[in-house]
């Protein structure tokens, strides 16, 4: 991906329009009692777009965004984040891949890592409540959520940033032929 | 470039862990509350729609019973369920405060709207369209029509936190009544439904559909930040085996903490 100060922009429009629709509307919504997160996903797709380096800056700033906005201790979600999106653009900077199956899947797997890190950094700073095993349920939902939202927003995200794309290959329109005599 | 960005997230993390002032936090707050808030009624005929969905997935397992009520609600969605169900939690907002106990704690109360919810269960807290400038300050409790909700955990000039009853840092100290056995009110992370009435007396049997409220209490210098007598749930599970060993009985919380729309913040009064 070529980063101009353009395509910088885009990204932190996308990041802003992602944490918004997180909080005022997935994670208000709920199915099978359990609501979405599509900041890893968004986070997976910007990382698999950008490269390791492109996801790990989105991932900790859109934590850090997300943090302030809701006026929690900084630095948790923005680890998790960075974690996550250096582990999807190193995937990308190390195997190749066609297709919207993997980048749905990647944010499925990657969405449940986000998640079980999550825990991992509650779990270490202490948490003061017992702990239901519906949070496993909670976990396994949402990255089976993140699988079908990582499609649209990875085709969301590469229309978006295609300009930067340095492999995105340009769409050829086959002109008709022409039919001499008709 | 990698490593600076988690010596940052360390350094953020250990300067802002368990710390009550958070000025720049909250300024980031208040500044984008107002779209928050935009974006939040731009969005409620999706979520209502999802929701609609939701209840569709849930009822498919109910009897004919529930069926017929949702063909009633399908007519009610489209008669206008969004004003309808806005004015119905005003109504019991409203009921709430006639109650003798928010009267005789002169609160005044202050209406309202949840615009944002933390995504994930680990922290549970909700974004409301009020703030300092209305009168809320931390620590006041907050309430729905149907019972305590939590209490304010963070105030901006536009918007303020709340800290849900299902967050694992709240405790509530609470009674059973009318048998009177108290505790502390405790959630039981990743379960919304469920909360955990803790360390009560074991010499009091409490039975299941027994109503717990807020204690209120005042002891020792220390005051409890709400009000007596506030609804907080209902025990579901409360075995003698468990009471005995556990000193513990599961409540169920009146407060329906995951589809929270329109809150009141009790501000001003006389705690305890």
């Amino acid at each position: 991906m070529i980063l101009t100060p353009k395509i910088v922009a885009r990204i932190a429009a996308i990041g802003f329009l992602g944490v918004l629709l997180q909080l005022s509307f997935f994670s208000r919504v709920e199915l099978f009692h359990v609501s979405p997160d599509v900041l890893p996903a968004l986070v997976v797709c910007l990382a698999l777009l950008g490269g390791s380096l492109t996801g790990a800056v989105a991932g900790f700033a859109l934590g850090l965004f997300i943090d302030c906005l809701l006026v929690e201790a900084l630095g948790i979600t923005s680890l998790v984040l960075l974690g996550t999106g250096y582990l999807a653009g190193l995937f990308r900077e190390r195997f190749e891949f066609h297709g919207l199956l993997v980048p749905a899947l990647l944010c499925m797997g990657l969405t449940l890592v986000a998640e079980l890190g999550f825990a991992a950094a509650q779990l270490l700073l202490g948490v003061d409540a017992p702990i239901s095993l519906l949070i496993v349920r909670d976990m396994l939902l949402k990255s089976v959520y993140a699988f079908f939202l990582g499609w649209p927003i990875y085709l969301l995200v590469r229309r978006v940033l295609r300009p930067a794309l340095v492999e995105e290959p340009k769409v050829q329109r086959r002109r008709q032929p022409t039919v001499l005599g008709a | 470039m990698l490593a600076l960005l988690i010596v940052g997230s360390f350094v953020l993390l250990s300067a802002t862990y368990g710390q009550g002032s958070r000025g720049f936090q909250r300024g980031v707050s208040s500044v984008f509350s107002p779209v928050q808030s935009a974006a939040d009624r731009a969005l409620k005929p999706a979520r209502d729609l999802v929701g609609w969905f939701d209840q569709t997935f849930d009822a498919r397992g109910e009897n004919s019973q529930l069926e017929s009520e949702l063909v009633i609600a399908r007519e009610q969605a489209v008669a206008g369920q969004e004003a309808m169900h806005e004015n119905a939690q005003l109504r019991k907002l409203l009921e709430l405060d006639r109650s003798p106990v928010l009267a005789a704690s002169a609160y005044d109360e202050v209406t309202g709207r949840v615009i944002a919810r933390s995504p994930t269960q680990w922290r549970s807290s909700v974004t409301i369209d009020v703030g300092d400038g209305d009168g809320v300050r931390v620590d006041d409790p907050v309430i729905s029509g149907d019972g305590l909700v939590g209490r304010i955990s963070s105030v901006g000039p536009g918007s303020s936190q709340v800290m849900l009853l299902t967050d694992h840092a709240s405790a509530i100290t609470a009674k059973v009544v009318p048998v009177g056995a108290q505790g502390v009110i405790k959630p039981e992370v990743g379960n919304p439904e469920d909360l955990i009435l803790d360390f009560i007396d074991s010499t009091t049997e409490v039975h299941r559909g027994q109503t717990v409220v807020t204690l209120g209490q005042r002891a020792q210098g220390l005051t409890s930040l709400f009000p007596p007598g506030l609804p907080l749930g209902e025990v579901t599970k409360a075995p003698i085996v468990e009471q005995e060993a556990n000193e513990q009985v599961d409540v169920r919380p009146f407060a329906d903490l995951r589809n929270l729309d329109l809150v009141q913040v009790l501000t001003g009064g006389s705690r305890g």
